[in-house]
């Protein structure tokens, strides 16, 4: 009889064990979820739309305030001189890296990656404007700002347009929705269901920086 | 499908870190050189007194790590905000890593020059008295630890070195800059140019025999560290010559162009050339001279500046 009791209690202790230990694990299942629910905003340049008119180039600057003569997105003419009627033109603006350079040097941390939206951005207030992060950045399209005094570079209109609930400026002004702006990180987001169907390149991907932007070449067809 | 598209337009304007970086290098190198130069010596000499040379090699070594320091904040664009760094401290940044590694470098040198100048900072102090005794409280604490000190200075003199390549060689962009040899011909070239900076301060101030002991040590040691910095340099050059397609076009800066002429007149003709020229060429008369003792001195810590200077201009005019 009194193993009996002694089993009981055993039994009881397992029965509760698990409970206590079943529930705390699937609490730390549901916020590991909740942290994958962050977004990792991502976007894309599609060659084959765009007809270089560089309204994106307009909006950027209008939006972001940037100074005359400065940009933190360019539209370079790529065409080939040997087929002058085949225009190419690429967007030249922060990869938004997900292993960014510019965020590990920086040794202010004025250059950060913004804790809500993962954004890779900057904090004016507390760039030394060491140039650090310039000559660190593998796509060369950091600059400092001729007002701020401070590094710069595109983040997707993060203070801007992303904070009121929109687009980002360069989206906007697209006429020929060369530019899908959206959260990779959301499966049913429009830019995923592109990303589906067509094959897309990351700039300079051996340097490991894995950035976010993705660009749809023109290609040749028929091959 | 990655060679289907790409850009080549960059925001920045060729070259971000100019001269000052280039000098603030060389400066960080003779000081960290010296040190470790003259402590290894008192060392392996086992020697008991401040010898000329020590004096020297200190008093050079806080010397430049000050200037040093003060050309790098002034070559910021907000100078004023530098305090930024040491509050917002980010540990995968090398330089702030480098920060810190100085802000315990300059006490260490600031404490060396404390240790040689004992005498002379007293007899300034004497009008002062109750300042002299406070100083000999300071300075009774500092004489018990000062073999550790020591120790501690060679230590960081050599990471200070070598912080000055690790700086610029993160910088994936720059082939010339992103290789494992920078920080080695770092550590090499700033000793050959402490090495000179420290002789020549040990003679000119501390009226050191040009044939004393210890400036012939240095000057035996002064030619197997230049044989080694032109072995890393090769090296560098070579695993340019021999890698992919970027790295191979970099080569050109060592070929033609104003940076080629940089490194062939200023690096090997001046840093190298003349230097033992002076010494060799010219006969034992003329090598033994004054003259030939400084002019020596002064075109090894000429030819490390150009060094310097190519590695940074050359290394960011040619990117990826």
């Amino acid at each position: 009889m009194e193993n009996d009791g002694k089993r009981r209690a055993f039994l009881k202790y397992i029965g509760l064990g698990s409970v206590t230990l079943g529930t705390a694990g699937y609490s730390v299942a549901l916020e590991t979820e909740k942290k994958e629910k962050k977004p990792h905003y991502g976007m894309i340049f599609d060659q084959n739309k765009c007809v270089g008119c560089t309204d994106c180039e307009v909006a950027c600057r209008k939006v972001n305030a940037v100074p005359e003569g400065q940009v933190r997105l360019y539209v370079e003419n790529k065409t080939d001189p040997a087929t002058p009627m085949g225009k190419r033109y690429v967007r030249v603006s922060c990869q938004q890296c997900e292993d960014a350079p510019c965020v590990a040097v920086c040794p202010s941390k004025a250059c950060h990656r913004d804790s809500k939206t993962g954004i890779v951005t900057m904090n004016p207030d507390d760039c030394i404007a060491c140039k650090y992060c310039i000559v660190a950045c593998p796509y060369d399209v950091r600059f400092i700002n001729e007002k701020t005094k401070a590094a710069e570079n595109c983040n997707f209109c993060l203070n801007t347009n992303l904070d009121k609930g929109q687009a980002p400026g360069c989206v906007e002004a697209c006429k020929y929705k060369a530019l899908v702006f959206g959260d990779l990180n959301d499966e049913n987001s429009y830019i995923n269901q592109i990303l589906h169907v067509k094959d897309s390149v990351r700039m300079k991907p051996t340097y490991g920086t894995k950035p976010s932007l993705r660009y749809i070449p023109v290609v040749k067809v028929g091959v | 499908m990655n060679g289907a598209i790409n850009f080549t337009h960059g925001f920045s304007h060729g070259v971000e870190w100019g001269w000052p970086i280039a000098v603030y290098l060389l400066l960080a190198g003779i000081s960290g050189g010296a040190l470790i130069v003259a402590l290894l010596v008192r060392f392996y000499k086992k020697q008991q007194v401040d010898t000329p040379l020590l004096k020297a090699a200190s008093l050079v070594s806080f010397v430049t790590i000050a200037f040093g320091m003060v050309f790098l904040v002034g070559d910021l664009e907000k100078p004023l905000y530098f305090w930024k760094i040491l509050i917002h401290y980010n540990f995968t940044s090398v330089m702030s890593i480098g920060v810190m590694a100085i802000s315990i470098y300059i006490p260490l040198t600031l404490i060396m020059c404390l240790y040689m100048f004992e005498k002379e900072i007293s007899m300034v102090l004497a009008k002062k008295s109750q300042l002299v005794s406070y100083f000999a409280m300071i300075m009774a604490i500092l004489t018990k630890i000062r073999p550790f000190i020591e120790v501690l200075s060679v230590i960081f003199a050599v990471v200070i070195c070598a912080y000055t390549g690790f700086l610029i060689s993160v910088l994936v962009r720059f082939p010339i800059l992103n290789t494992a040899i920078l920080p080695a011909l770092f550590v090499v070239s700033g000793l050959s140019a402490g090495t000179a900076s420290a002789g020549m301060v040990a003679s000119y101030l501390f009226k050191e025999d040009t044939h004393s002991s210890d400036l012939k040590t240095l000057h035996t040691i002064e030619w197997p560290i230049m044989a080694v910095e032109i072995m890393l340099i090769a090296m560098l050059f070579v695993s340019l010559l021999v890698g992919n397609e970027f790295q191979q076009t970099t080569t050109v800066a060592f070929k033609s162009g104003i940076y080629a002429t940089l490194f062939w007149v200023g690096v090997m003709g001046v840093g190298f050339g003349l230097p033992l020229v002076l010494n060799f060429a010219l006969g034992k008369k003329m090598a033994s001279t004054h003259m030939a003792f400084y002019l020596s001195g002064m075109a090894s810590v000429l030819g490390v500046l150009c060094l310097r200077m190519f590695i940074i201009y050359a290394g960011q005019t040619f990117g990826v």
